[in-house]
């Protein structure tokens, strides 16, 4: 069996704590039931100011740094509600796992997790809290907002070309002769290639399946796009 | 600023006003709790106090807590037969209204809508019931540790920290264990304190912190804490678990070497000002932000 990250490479959890120790003093690092966590509490800082607090805890799994740590707001201050985009578990909801690459890159450091998706959330709470709007904007909750990522990517609203072109995130390998799934009538070499090519290094697989999986659903009806939450 | 003078500021800054919404929240929730107790178990006629920082004096913003104490009568069985049954009951009283954390004695509530689900009230309700009919003691029921009960004193434990002599210690202390997530209870850290400072009660601020935090990094498997209640009674030792210890010992180091590398303010952050202008701030460190990012949410995960 695979040893858990942090045994496997020691260097890279010394590397965190040494990395975020400076900035975030109040995080600390345990070990429990062989997951790392950190726990403390969270300065969302602007101009070396601290403007707001949130009492946070972060699990990294034991394929980090595969997988995304999970982000928990433990101080009971969130609703665990859709609108602030916290499970009731109490979990943040950072990113769409398709804007991974954009934004926290697999290679990134923690210090730059803290830094953007984490900064960005809690900030975005503090905000939305006051009654204002986030200031990012978000994306729709569940299905919805994995088509309306999709339909922006591909720049048509048409599902079915859509659920083609994510059948070309998903193949093991796509040829220059195949028909292009934007259905212009062109080949992929003279028309989509080098974007699906791109895409293809962006999104994971194993994310896109997975969306791919949810958008078919609620294509036949298995999954509602609309009131199909709470 | 000399140091003496930043921790005051700190603890300014961690004053709850009067007026102020946290405290109007408060006192909303704890009388829909008292009204719900009183209702539920009217056949019982409970004895309703208050306890938490707010009536020990040593309440802070950013963790502040109310207890409701709900004592039954010590002949009265309709509330439940067992210290057991009676802490069932008023849970389950208190599920109709609230999403309820089982704690080893005391019941958190929060939220329990679709527009609060999971929001801390910040109230432990303490249920328990008197040793006799002078409505004094009181015996509490106890979930974890080796003993199924507990022997309090509810006027006790309040004169034992208000009267302490090191209320702003405390607090501080407080804040210390919120900035830094640690699992230790405020009542273990409160009576942990006070036991420190005893020889130390007009010690400045700053040399009361750094002997309790030395004690923690150097001492720490030496230190132990008793109920003021039931001193030899009561087994407090759950609370200041291994696990609990080796915390406490390594953030005190940490914090230690904080003020030594970088001052004082490494440790509690700059005085944070008051809520004026905050909106307007947040919004100029948002348009400052390169990279902006959409939150999602994977009802897949616990939604649905
Ligand atoms: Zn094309």
């Amino acid at each position: 069996m695979r040893k858990v990250w942090y045994k496997e490479n020691p260097a890279l959890l010394v590397e965190m704590k040494e990395e975020i120790k400076d900035d975030f003093p109040n995080l600390h690092f345990y070990e429990s039931n062989g997951v790392i966590v950190v726990e403390g509490s969270f300065p969302i800082r602007h101009d070396k100011k601290s403007l707001d607090r949130y009492s946070i805890k972060i699990t990294f799994l034991k394929d980090y740094p595969k997988s995304i740590p999970i982000v928990e707001e433990v101080g009971g201050r969130i609703p665990r509600t859709l609108d602030r985009h916290m499970n009731e578990k109490g979990e943040a909801c950072l990113f769409l796992p398709e804007q991974r690459s954009e934004i926290w890159p697999i290679g990134s450091t923690f210090l730059e997790f803290l830094n953007c998706p984490v900064h960005n959330f809690f900030l975005g709470q503090s905000l939305v809290e006051r009654g204002e709007a986030w200031p990012f904007g978000v994306w729709d909750h569940g299905v919805r907002g994995i088509r309306d990522y999709y339909v922006q990517l591909f720049g048509t609203e048409d599902m079915d070309i859509v659920i083609k072109f994510m059948l070309f995130i998903i193949a093991p390998k796509i040829k220059g002769h195949w028909p292009c799934p934007c259905g212009n009538g062109k080949r992929l070499r003279g028309c989509h290639f080098p974007f699906l090519l791109e895409l293809r290094d962006k999104i994971p697989r194993n994310v896109a399946q997975r969306s791919l999986q949810f958008l078919l659903e609620a294509k036949s009806g298995k999954r509602k796009l609309k009131d199909n939450l709470i | 600023m000399d140091n003496e003078k930043y921790l005051k500021e700190v603890l300014k800054s961690q004053t709850l006003s009067f007026d102020g919404p946290e405290l109007a929240a408060l006192q909303q929730h704890r009388a829909d709790v008292e009204n719900l107790l009183r209702d539920h178990f009217s056949e019982s006629s409970p004895t309703i106090r208050y306890g938490g920082s707010k009536a020990k004096g040593t309440m802070i913003r950013d963790a502040y807590d109310l207890d409701i104490i709900s004592y039954f009568p010590n002949d009265d069985t309709a509330a439940g037969v067992t210290l057991e049954d009676i802490y069932n009951n008023v849970r389950t009283a208190l599920s109709k209204e609230y999403m309820v954390e089982q704690k080893p004695s005391a019941l958190r509530i929060k939220g329990n809508s679709k527009e609060n689900l999971g929001v801390d009230f910040h109230i432990d309700v303490v249920p328990g019931r008197y040793t006799d009919a002078s409505k004094s003691d009181v015996f509490l029921y106890r979930s974890s540790g080796e003993k199924k009960r507990l022997k309090t004193n509810l006027d006790v434990h309040l004169n034992h920290i208000k009267n302490s002599g090191v209320t702003e210690a405390i607090r501080l202390m407080k804040l210390w264990r919120t900035r830094n997530g640690l699992s230790i209870t405020h009542f273990a850290l409160e009576l942990l304190v006070i036991k420190l400072l005893k020889k130390r009660q007009s010690s400045s601020l700053t040399e009361q912190l750094e002997y309790v935090w030395k004690e923690m990094r150097d001492n720490i498997d030496n230190l132990s804490i008793e109920d003021p209640a039931n001193p030899t009674g009561n087994d407090l030792s759950d609370l200041l678990s291994a696990t609990i210890r080796s915390t406490l010992s390594y953030v005190a180091g940490t914090t230690l070497k904080g003020i030594e590398d970088s001052g004082w303010e490494a440790i509690f952050g700059e005085v944070e000002e008051n809520e004026d202008n905050k909106t307007a701030r947040l919004k100029v460190a948002a348009s400052s932000v390169v990279k902006p990012t959409k939150p999602w949410l994977d009802y897949e995960k616990g939604m649905v």
